[in-house]
């Protein structure tokens, strides 16, 4: 007989004299269990995080640090480019993500939700280094793409495709598309398709319908995926670096200059601190238009 | 006349969405395609289509030597990641959940906040914390932030899984005579056991992925996977990496969707 068994013939009053039940933890306990990940995430998120801020104000020129950052020409560039390229593949990846998700939520053939799930996955799939080694092939002056423009006689000679701000856009819109599916599937599978054909059936156009029933409904979702891959494209480090080159040059990759090849930190520190702030700006508007729960939701 | 222009209109618009998901669909596969491709060629360079066919680009891969010392430092550092990012993430999501700790939601949101940094600047945060801490260019450096890095993932993840586990069992558990401990090793930790493993496989799969953190922290002697891929198509390519890409894209999507069969089972 097990030992199950055998404790769950004794009484609970006898077991447990004088307690009321309750799943809840004594405090104590609980403190300590969460203890060992407040320790970790106050050492690793927080102070990194304070630290950064302090250095850029102390470190190097003090508050000059930032004059320094923002009147280098170098740096206001990759501003400048971080953030066009960024809204840019924000647009992208909400257009595609949309239509992807919107593909996924009309589908009823088991194969095509697979299939689809599939392609909007396969980013997570290849890893980081992998989708840009692709993308380096496809783009270069004998790629594939190039082939196929001379071959449809779009174009006499190769193009440069590649270190350009069209081969970064490429390259990350393909990365950050899957964070926008799954930020908007959420919202768009709730949506339910009778409205759609009811405001049809009462003499709306499909593009009406799309504006004024569709899109009301899905906006939340759109709003947390627009933070959420703005917020996260404008950190990019690998893409910028091995499809944009010197000649593209993104904040994250002056920053990692900076610190390695001038060993000037205290410059770098006060760039992150602008592209976090920005980051946080973008995330906190998004969470005050459509709440938390949103956000978190369209984290997975 | 409004209702025929109307029509013309509707079918514009659904063109216009059947084309966009045609062309949102080939944009996602057909770089994947690509890759798997090429690495079925034997020959010298890498060139489109392939002239000849062959498995030279898998063979050289455990052959050369270049790759294997790689591969194996990814794999300790991911094992080791995703099984302390575990050790702080279950106890933790336990404790929240059940303790109605002031404050579990502020613990929570700074757990997953990681997750929206923009990881450049977070990479030079922790690069200055680092350097101070003498931990750059360690072996245990980069497991930690490895770890840090998988965090949010598995908070996600066991947090969403431990709000469908109804704290009424481990209560008529106790009631009937288990000790709390008990009532959560034999019914709250098993049914969280799916969440569990696949957290841990996301762990893992972020930590063997990672390619900005080991730039900024990993100094010059530790070369993770990516790194080396990093590197080898930064100063010049080497055609062996289509057959690497093919196998991570493989195991990885293996070990996902296996994550995601174990997340749905807790549903």
């Amino acid at each position: 007989m097990s030992a199950a068994m055998q404790q769950a013939t004794v009484p609970a009053g006898r077991a447990r004299p004088g307690k009321t039940w309750s799943a809840q933890l004594s405090r104590r306990t609980a403190v300590l269990m969460v203890a060992p990940l407040v320790l970790a995430v106050l050492l690793l998120v927080v102070y990194p995080i304070f630290k950064l801020l302090y250095d850029s104000l102390t470190q190097g020129d003090g508050p000059g640090n930032y004059v320094e950052a923002v009147s280098s020409k170098a740096i206001r560039r990759a501003f400048v480019l971080t953030l066009l390229n960024s809204a840019a593949v924000t647009v992208l990846s909400l257009g595609l993500g949309a239509v992807l998700a919107w593909t996924l939520r009309l589908a009823r053939r088991r194969l095509v939700t697979a299939l689809v799930w599939a392609v909007v996955l396969l980013p997570f799939w290849m890893g980081v280094v992998v989708k840009n080694y692709a993308f380096a092939l496809l783009l270069a002056r004998d790629g594939l793409v190039n082939t196929a423009l001379r071959a449809l006689g779009i174009v006499d000679e190769p193009v440069q495709l590649l270190y350009t701000p069209w081969a970064v856009i490429a390259g990350m819109t393909y990365t950050m598309i899957p964070y926008a599916v799954l930020a908007l599937y959420p919202s768009m599978s709730a949506v339910d398709l009778e409205l759609l054909n009811a405001s049809q059936g009462l003499g709306a156009s499909r593009s009406r319908a799309f504006r004024s029933v569709l899109l009301p409904l899905v906006l939340p979702g759109v709003i947390a995926a627009t933070a959420i891959v703005f917020a996260i494209s404008i950190g990019f480090y690998v893409t910028p670096v091995l499809l944009g080159g010197a000649q593209t040059p993104f904040i994250a990759t002056v920053v990692g200059d900076d610190i390695f090849t001038f060993f000037n930190y205290p410059r770098a520190a006060a760039a992150s601190v602008l592209l976090l702030a920005i980051a946080l700006a973008a995330i906190g508007t998004a969470a005050k238009a459509v709440g938390f729960k949103s956000l978190r939701g369209g984290l997975g | 006349m409004t209702t025929r222009s109307g029509k013309v209109g509707d079918r514009l618009f659904s063109l216009a969405g059947r084309v966009g998901a045609v062309v949102a669909f080939t944009f996602m596969a057909a770089p994947a395609l690509f890759i798997v491709v090429l690495s079925f060629s034997n020959d010298k360079f890498i060139g489109f289509p392939p002239k000849t066919w062959g498995l030279d680009r898998y063979t050289s891969v455990f052959t050369s030597g270049t790759w294997l010392d790689p591969i194996s430092l990814s794999l300790q550092v991911a094992a080791l990641a995703a099984l302390l990012a575990l050790v702080l993430v279950v106890p933790a999501v336990l404790g929240m959940k059940r303790g109605m700790l002031p404050g579990a939601g502020l613990i929570e949101a700074t757990a997953i906040a990681p997750m929206l940094f923009p990881i450049a600047a977070y990479a030079v945060a922790m690069y200055a914390v680092f350097a101070e801490a003498g931990l750059i260019g360690t072996f245990h450096g980069i497991v930690l932030s490895h770890a840090i890095h998988a965090v949010p993932l598995v908070v996600i993840v066991l947090s969403t899984a431990l709000d469908r586990v109804r704290p009424e069992l481990e209560l008529a558990a106790m009631t009937m005579g288990a000790s709390r401990a008990r009532a959560w090793v034999g019914i709250t930790l098993r049914l969280l056991t799916p969440a569990v493993l696949g957290g841990a496989t996301l762990a893992f799969v972020s930590s063997f992925d990672e390619a900005v953190f080991i730039t900024f922290l990993g100094g010059p002697g530790l070369v993770t996977l990516p790194k080396m891929i990093f590197d080898s198509v930064q100063y010049g390519v080497d055609p062996s990496i289509t057959a690497i890409a093919t196998i991570l894209m493989v195991v990885t999507a293996g070990l996902m969707l296996g994550a995601t069969q174990l997340r749905k089972d807790v549903r």
